[in-house]
Order: C-alpha cells, then sequence, then structure tokens
C-alpha cells in the first residue's frame, strides 16, 4: 500500500528513533523519546513503523541453542514469583470474564484496572451491578462499573459532582442517554438512577469527588457498615 | 547471507506461527497455560539469545536476559493486544525495555542542535488513520518487497542498533548514502511513496 501524504514531511528517521527501537539508547533519552511520542502522533506512528521492523527481524533470527534445562529454570521461576511478582497474572485471573473487557480499556485507564484487580477485584453491588475500586485518593474516587443490559445502578446522590464517562455500551437516567464516549455529569443534588442500555453490557469510568451517597436500602446499609 | 531476508514460503510459516502466539497469550492470561507458556519459549527463547549474543553479551549472560525476559512475558501476559501488536513485535519491545534499564554507558548518539526532535512541527501531525495493527500489517508487507540495500541498513539501525556512523563504515559506504537509504526505507514502510 503506498499513500502520498501532502504537505512537508512531518518527522524524521533519525539515530536517536532507531536507536531507541533497538534499545541502544540510555533511559533518559528513552523516556525523552516516549513523551514526545505521547504528544506528537506523528512521532508515536514511526515508533510503531520501527518497532514492527524490529518484530519482523526477530522472527528471522536464526535461533541459538538453549542449554538443556532452560525451560525448568523459566518454570521454577514462575513457581518462586514472589506476592508481588505474581500480582499479574493472578489480576487476570480476578478479572474472570471480565478481562477481554479490560484488555479492550485505552491506556492508561487499562493499566489502572489491572491493577485494581490485583488490590481486591470487583465488588458485587447488586446481582448484576459491579464495581472496581480504582484505588481511591482521599478525595477523589474513581470506579469502573459494569452493568448487565437493562439492569440499573442503585439511586444515589453524591457528595460531590461525579462524572461518568461511558467505555462500551449506554445508559440512560433522568438527564438522557449516554453512550460510549459521552460524559454525564452530575451534581450533589442529582439523584439518580442510571439504566443500562439493553444491547449489552455497559461499562463506565465514574470519578467523583467524595465518593458515592446511597439513598435507599442499600444507602442506609452503607451508612451503618460504615460505622 | 545478505540479501532478501524474507521468502515466500517463510511468508506462510510466519503468518501461522502468529496465529498460534497469539493465541498461547491469550491462553497465559486467562488460565496461566504452561503449555502454551512453554510454546512461546521455544520459540523465542533461542531467537533472543542469539540476538543479544550478536549484541555482544556473552552466553550466560545471554541466557540470563532471556529468563528475565521470558518471566516478563508470563508476568505480563495480560496486558498484550493482540488488535495492538504482534507477539514478536511486543516481546522485542520487552527485550528492549529491559535493555534500556540495563544501559549504563553513555547515549551513544550525540545530540545535535539540528536534532529534528528538538523542533516543533510545523504542521498538524498527518491523520492517525493507520492504527498500530495496519502499520504493522503495512511494514511487513513493505519488507517483502525492500531492495536487499535497503533492508540490510534498515536492519542494522532499527534491529541491531548501530548508529549511522558505524553502519556506513561497516557497509563502506558513505555517511549520505546510509542516511538517505534509510529515510528512502522507512518512507516505504511509513506507507507513503518516495523519499523528499
Amino acid at each position: 500500500m503506498s499513500r502520498q501524504l501532502s504537505g512537508r514531511e512531518p518527522s524524521y528517521v533519525s539515530e536517536l528513533y532507531s536507536a531507541y527501537s533497538a534499545g541502544q539508547l540510555s533511559p533518559a533519552f528513552a523516556l525523552m523519546i516516549e513523551t514526545q511520542s505521547a504528544l506528537r502522533a506523528d512521532i508515536r506512528a514511526d515508533l510503531y513503523v520501527s518497532d514492527a521492523i524490529a518484530g519482523a527481524m526477530l522472527e528471522e533470527e536464526a535461533p541459538a541453542l538453549m542449554s538443556p534445562n532452560a525451560f525448568d529454570k523459566a518454570l521454577r521461576a514462575i513457581d518462586t514469583l514472589g506476592e508481588s511478582e505474581d500480582r499479574r497474572v493472578r489480576a487476570a485471573a480476578r478479572a474472570g470474564s471480565e478481562l477481554q473487557e479490560l484488555l479492550g480499556l485505552p491506556e492508561p485507564l487499562r493499566e489502572r484496572a489491572l491493577e485494581a484487580c490485583e488490590a481486591g477485584g470487583w465488588r458485587r453491588m447488586t446481582g448484576r451491578v459491579r464495581r472496581l475500586d480504582l484505588g481511591s485518593r482521599p478525595d477523589v474516587h474513581a470506579h469502573l462499573y459494569r452493568i448487565e443490559p437493562g439492569a440499573s445502578v442503585p439511586r444515589h446522590s453524591h457528595h460531590g459532582d461525579e462524572l461518568t464517562l461511558v467505555l462500551s455500551g449506554g445508559f440512560s437516567d433522568a438527564s438522557g442517554n449516554y453512550g460510549p464516549g459521552d460524559i454525564a455529569r452530575q451534581t450533589p443534588d442529582d439523584t439518580h438512577k442510571p439504566v443500562a442500555d439493553n444491547d449489552g453490557p455497559c461499562l463506565v469510568l465514574a470519578v467523583s469527588e467524595g465518593g458515592l451517597k446511597f439513598t435507599g436500602v442499600l444507602g442506609l446499609l452503607q451508612r451503618l457498615t460504615r460505622r | 547471507m545478505r540479501g532478501r531476508v524474507l521468502t515466500l514460503a517463510r511468508i506462510d510459516n510466519a503468518n501461522s506461527d502468529r496465529a498460534i502466539h497469539s493465541a498461547c497469550m491469550k491462553k497465559i492470561a486467562v488460565e496461566q497455560c504452561r503449555t502454551s507458556f512453554g510454546r512461546l519459549f521455544e520459540y523465542f527463547a533461542p531467537r533472543l539469545k542469539n540476538y543479544l549474543k550478536r549484541m555482544g553479551a556473552d552466553d550466560a549472560g545471554a541466557e540470563e536476559a532471556v529468563q528475565d525476559v521470558m518471566l516478563t512475558v508470563w508476568r505480563k501476559a495480560g496486558q498484550f493486544d493482540e488488535s495492538q501488536a504482534s507477539v514478536s513485535t511486543w516481546i522485542f519491545r520487552i527485550a528492549r525495555n529491559r535493555q534500556i534499564d540495563l544501559f549504563r554507558k553513555a547515549a551513544r548518539p550525540e545530540l545535535s542542535p539540528d536534532e529534528p526532535m528538538l523542533h516543533p512541527p510545523e504542521e498538524e501531525a498527518p491523520d492517525e488513520t493507520l492504527n498500530r495493527a495496519q502499520i504493522e500489517r503495512n511494514v511487513r508487507q513493505q519488507l517483502q518487497t525492500l531492495p536487499a540495500e535497503q533492508l540490510d541498513l534498515l536492519k542494522a539501525a532499527f534491529y541491531d542498533g548501530l548508529s549511522h556512523t558505524e553502519i556506513a563504515e561497516a557497509f563502506d559506504l558513505p555517511l549520505g548514502t546510509v542516511k538517505s537509504r534509510i529515510r528512502l526505507a522507512f518512507n516505504k514502510l511509513r506507507g507513503r511513496l518516495g523519499g523528499d
């Protein structure tokens, strides 16, 4: 495939990029390249090209003879992975059937979600609504919610503003209908009861100040168990 | 030795290998499947080892590094996303990051004032319609058609990590020729016609 792009050459092939791709750049320079690529789409695309070159070349690499017990050694290393070392694998296991959904999340959210799976995993709110705590700081709470099709999140209000970004699926509440990429905002005065659309599970990222304050029966339980 | 690296017969094999490797990654992530890990180990460990030895590691050092990389593959299997990259690209990146971590020497390339990365882009970046998977597909396709003289230089720069000056010496070419050939080749892999 060939495409002629108009305009001036947007970026460059330089030794810095090739050295980065081949792992020959010092950490500070590597960080610089990575930061630049986060800021500039053209550099990012070039690094993808560079990575793909190296990946294809690795497949063409002549195999060297490994020591006879190399794989056993690798398995032993897996067996002796410490608690923290093994977190990623356990996270994947705990993410369970939702793993693929989590893997579909954009970075850096995906990383946070997988970390949260390591820390505690999904908590059940109702039979059909689950919540993943993305690590609360004192005043800012971030959660992933997974709502089964047609299910509703218990009616609740907020201590502070809550913003909800739809990641997949959709939901409706009194204020309207929201789809992927939409952000719904609730103020402390709103008491809302979002209902997921019927066409699939709804995954949302909810960020709030002060956390949720439940007003129904669950809310009472929540207040009681807090004491 | 030099010349076209990939041949048509090997492309089919490579394609089915890639599908199998992808499936193995998924099984490691979801069910910690050791058989799948074994298959990946069998394929990638000897290749990584050879690469590292060519990069200057001794036998024991290369083997230790391979163990490290493969353990990371196991631990981070959940992060692998086949819609983003092939397994080989992903694993190479792990090896690279390890290398960067260990790299204690001064940065090889000197940062000169006319280094392009120090200058802001003059216009908006091109549309990012080529996603990562498309980029990789395009790269692999273009690698088949690249003249050997360009492929060799590309490999030396992006895989073996030689500086342009080192490449010029190794291939006995003028520095300007090295730069223009690499630029020409890279533009093709970007999915763009010609050079400047």
